[in-house]
Order: C-alpha cells, then sequence, then structure tokens
C-alpha cells in the first residue's frame, strides 16, 4: 500500500511521444540544470525577436530550433496569427511537433527541490498527471484519487471514479510566483516558499488562470485549442497569452468532457520581470478582462461541436459577436483564431479531428 | 510579506462566539489531548444511544450535555427529526447553541503534527478560515489568496478578488482516511500521510463529500442548512448524513453567495470504524447517491429563496418530488428537513433570517 514500490508503477518516459516546446529570445543556458530529466527528449526551440542571432543550443540535446524567417516562410500569410516579440509565439511549436504530448517550459525556470530536498523532475510528474484521469465533475476533499497512498473518499460516487481523460496539466512555480503587475509593484519582496504537496482537477465548469511557464498537454486531444493569441509587437496587449489559451481550453474541456488538473509539479522560476513594464502590457487586460471572464463563464459551444476545431471555430464567432464591441482587437484576434485553426490542419492533415469520447 | 511576522495578525480566539459541538457515544478523553486549544470554548455534548449511561466530561471544561431524554423534552413530537445510533444527531448541539461559529469534532479525533512535528491547533486555523473571505467564482492556482506569503495570480480578475463571505470550513485527517466501506474492505492498511499545506475554496457549482469529523462552520449563516438528515436506528441507511448536509449546504451557498473551504487544518483519526459495519450502513446510499448527486447538481432554487430557511423548504420540496419516487426514504427525509427548520426557528426565534445581502464579504 502506501509507500511500498512493488506496487508503484514506474512511469513511462513518452520518450518518443512528448516534445518539449520552449520560447527563448535570450539563450537555453537553463538547459544545462534540466540536462538529467530532459536529455532524452526532442526539443523544439522557438526563437522570439531577432532572427539574425543565433541562440546556442547546450551540447547534446536533439532539436529543431525556428526563428521568425521560419515561421513566415512555413506559415506564409498565415504567419500572422503568430506572435512576434512575446512568449506567445511557443504556440507555433506546438503546432509544428508530430509528437502526442507537449511539455512547455520558459527559460528562466529551473529545476525546483521538494522539502525533503530532492530535485523535482516536472516533466516525470507532469507525465503522471497526463496518464492519469481526471475528476472534474465531483471534488475530492483527498485531492488526486489516483496518487498512491490516496483514493476517493466517502461520499463520492462510485460511476464517476474512472474519472476522464487528462488534457492539461499545469504545474506551478516556488520563489518568484506568477503574479500581475499591480500585485508586482506592491509586493515586490513576496516569494512562493510554500510547497504544496497535491494535484488536483479543477472542476467543469470553472475557470482559472492558466500559466504557460510549466505546463503540459495532450496535443492529440487539445492541440488546437492552445493558440496563445495576438500578443507583443503591434498588439495592445501583452502577457494574457497563456490566459486566453487557458480560458478557451477549460471551456472546450467542460463541453467535450475532459480534465485539466493543477498543482505540482514545481519548478523554480528565477526571474522576476520589470513590473512597470508588465504594467504597460497588461494595462488593456486588467480592464478587458472584466468582460471576458463573463464571456467564458456563460459562452455555449452546441452539440455540432463534435471536435476541437469545431469547437475552436464556435468559439472564434462567439469572440467576434461578444467581445468585438469592447474594443477592435477582439474582431482581430477573432480572425487570428480562425487562422490559426487553417494553419493547425494545414500542418496537421493526417491527425484526424479528434471527437469527444 | 512571507514570514515577516509583524505582517501578520493574531487570529481572533472568538470564546465566546463559537461553541464546540460534538456527539459522543463512549467517552470524552480525546478532550485532555485537546485541552491546550479547547479550554476557554464552551463545549455542547450531544449524548447519543443509552440515556442512562454518564458521560464523564474531563475536569475544566465549560459545558452542557444533552442525551437522547434531554432532546425529546426539549423538541417534542419535533424530535423525530433528531437520528438515534448515529453521529448525525449532532446537529441537534448546532440547534441549541447560541453561538456565531460552530466547531464540531468527532470524539475519536486527536491533535495532528504538521510536518515540522508542531502540534496543529485546528480550531485556529478553522477560524481563520471562517473569518477571511473565499473564491468561488474563480479558481486561483495559488490556493488561498488570503494566506500570508501567497496572493492572486496573473490572469485573476480584479472584481472578484474582494471574495464572498466564508460559511463552512471542512478540515481534513490524517492516519485514518474518511473511505467508504468497500475502499475500507479493499485497502484495510492505506493510511493518510501526506499533509497538504493549503486551504482553498470548492469553486460555485461543484459538489463535495462534506466529513463531519473536522468540521466549523458559520451558524449565523448557514446553520439551518446544517440537517444531518436521518440515519441510524430505524433508518434505512447510515454514514451519509454529513454527506447530505454537504450538498445541501453547498447548493445553498452557491445559491446565496457564500463559500465553502477545504483543507488544513488537518487532525489526527485513530480509530477505523468495522468496515463490514460500514458496509451495511452504507449499502443503501452506494445505489442511492448515484440519483442523489445529479438530483443536487440540478437542483434550482428560485430566486425568492432569500434566505436560508426558504432554501432549506424548497429543497425540502424538491426532494419530495424528484427523490420520492427512488424510495419512500426520501419523503420522510423531506418531512423531516421540514421538522428540522420548524424546531430551528422555534428554537431561534430572535435570529431573524439571514439573507443574502447579510454574508457580504469584508474588505480584506
Amino acid at each position: 500500500m502506501a509507500g511500498s514500490p512493488a506496487t508503484v508503477k514506474p512511469t513511462p518516459i513518452l520518450k518518443d511521444e512528448l516534445d518539449i516546446v520552449i520560447p527563448t529570445i535570450r539563450n537555453l543556458d537553463f538547459l544545462e540544470m534540466w540536462r538529467p530529466f530532459f536529455q532524452p527528449y526532442h526539443l523544439i526551440i522557438v526563437q522570439d525577436g531577432d532572427p539574425s542571432k543565433t541562440i546556442k543550443v547546450p551540447e547534446g540535446f536533439d532539436y529543431e530550433l525556428y526563428n521568425r524567417n521560419d515561421i513566415n516562410r512555413i506559415l506564409g500569410p498565415k504567419a500572422s496569427c503568430i506572435s512576434f516579440k512575446d512568449s506567445a509565439c511557443r504556440c507555433f511549436g506546438f503546432m509544428v511537433s508530430k509528437k502526442k504530448y507537449i511539455y512547455t517550459i520558459d527559460d528562466d525556470c529551473f529545476v525546483a527541490k521538494d522539502p525533503t530536498g530532492q530535485q523535482i523532475n516536472a516533466l516525470e510528474q507532469h507525465i503522471k498527471n497526463l496518464l492519469s484521469p481526471s475528476t472534474p465533475h465531483f471534488f475530492n476533499t483527498l485531492y488526486d484519487p489516483y496518487r498512491e497512498g490516496a483514493d476517493f473518499v466517502r461520499g463520492y460516487p462510485f460511476s464517476l471514479r474512472e474519472g476522464v481523460s487528462t488534457a492539461i496539466s499545469h504545474g506551478l512555480w516556488m520563489n518568484i510566483p506568477d503574479y500581475d503587475a499591480p500585485t508586482q509593484l506592491v509586493k515586490p519582496l513576496e516569494r512562493n516558499t510554500r510547497y504544496v504537496d497535491a494535484v488536483m482537477t479543477i472542476p467543469k465548469g470553472t475557470l482559472f488562470p492558466m500559466c504557460g511557464m510549466n505546463l503540459a498537454f495532450n496535443r492529440e486531444l487539445v492541440g488546437p485549442a492552445l493558440y496563445f493569441g495576438l500578443m507583443g509587437d503591434g498588439q495592445p496587449i501583452g502577457r494574457y497569452d497563456d490566459m486566453w489559451a487557458g480560458w478557451c481550453v477549460k471551456v472546450i474541456c467542460d463541453h467535450m468532457g475532459w480534465g485539466v488538473k493543477t498543482g505540482l509539479p514545481y519548478i523554480w522560476h528565477s526571474k522576476a520581470s520589470n513590473p512597470f513594464v508588465n504594467l504597460k502590457k497588461e494595462y488593456k487586460g486588467i480592464f478587458w478582462q472584466e468582460e471576458i471572464i463573463p464571456f467564458f463563464q456563460s459562452v455555449k459551444m452546441s452539440k455540432e461541436a463534435t471536435t476541437v476545431q469545431k469547437c475552436y471555430i464556435e468559439l472564434s464567432k462567439e469572440v467576434k459577436e461578444k467581445l468585438g464591441k469592447v474594443d477592435p482587437y477582439f474582431d482581430k484576434l477573432a480572425d487570428a483564431m480562425v487562422t490559426w485553426i487553417e494553419a493547425w490542419d494545414e500542418l496537421n492533415p493526417s491527425s484526424a479531428e479528434k471527437p469527444a469520447k
């Protein structure tokens, strides 16, 4: 039972089924620390910013690298949907990947230690999360019932104990927490030192703020829903890319009957971005999110939306209709959402659209 | 900031605003271990089982004790709604209390230790939980944003950061976990050894299995919703009392705009109840809950239900109409729900029905 190694199955490595997508504008030195955990995997580097700069990848990693010229070459006019000068460009990596699973991580995220002092293999925990079911229909007070040493509690309906497929595994961060600009300005010294030893499913019907810096997902299941929007250069907003993707993918998962987990694993977030710069980027988002949230909380998807792509196209129509009046940006964004799906289907023709189970 | 003690306000003790309700059929020896944390509070002991037995309360505690004779005397015919030979009788203690807050705990629950080895003052943590707002409308990935060292994360709408009033604080258990009979039979050796250092709000629209062994609530806000149903002697079901109360109170809190938290504090649950006995008690529940859950997930409370009592009476009508066809038990239960509210209002005449507006959370 709890702690007995004979009953704890080893986690599959999924070496040939998972790509690690890393957006970067600086360098990839951080990979040295991750080497023991990442070396077997294929990396997709999405180089943001100046394409003439050479990003040096540490020796021994198997990778493909795309800069802005590559993105333009591969997507042609559709490249307009991929953000420039913003880590939102990472979603290009999701699109060109051929693997079933994706792990995406930021270049200022390092290996964290658990309370026993041990290094945390974040990727292994994400894989565990993705390979075990989610439980979005009823809250389990002992959190993840599939972890060893835990189970469903008294009162949990038996018909719901099979769970549903897990589409997303959302990890957290020690040290620099993912705060918005106002919070960073008010609490510049706050660090996350609390290790919460839990994985849990975010219940159906509940939205959450999805952070892209330590995130894994089943690309075959929800890849097309993970568009990171129009941010950065030439756009009126930044630092809402992962938020946008998170609201879209949660609504779609709720519709399709899949689960989203949050909690372990932790990474160590080393860099605090500049709060003044952040405020400029987030400024419009602070007001817009007050309209966006009720939109996502009330949006309904039709019964005919039986695939992620269909859901996403429906969503884009709703965005245009309901959010277009908030700002012309949402009109552009709705168009970009459609462009994204077109580009996705072009680059991924053989994968049949995945219907709900 | 994190660890900066000057910024951490001491938790109010609420000595004269909180009662501790303990159902017991055996003895109250466990109170000795809780003495450092419970002394100073008023206890309400609800003695289940044989009323001729004397339950000895350890020295130095201020308490009132009710056995079955007292319950019958005080409620008269309405005593029929209070279970016998089941810890569900604890809700009688909720009804006779005059305090704003209740903490209820089982007599096989002891003080747990946190990972540093320090004893956990469960009551203090429950008070913290009840006195700080809840956030049921949007999930915060760093859990309780009001804890020191934490906050709302990027992407959390600012208009929701005031939170709402917290109605219930649901604590957890180290050692013997709260498993149902089938799980106990299949995994008799499993113990909960994982300390999860978090408090979180259960989102609006989501039901949960509420365990009554380490539970606190704002009685002024939701007391009438915490009826623990008809269980035990003469009833076809047991071990679903707290579950029933939990489904009812969650639906009502969602309607009224209040929050329910779960997580810390932990207590140490020492006794594993007999799984064979449990299976007999839970047997019907295992099948019935498959109908009950969809019922609670879809039940709608009308706009006119502006108080907890009104919500509860509406709920009882829905129970009779929709669950009555599952088994005649639910017909009886629906009637008992009404009896409970009548008894509550009789024993608590001065407290005006608490409307939704009264539950507005104070600013942080």
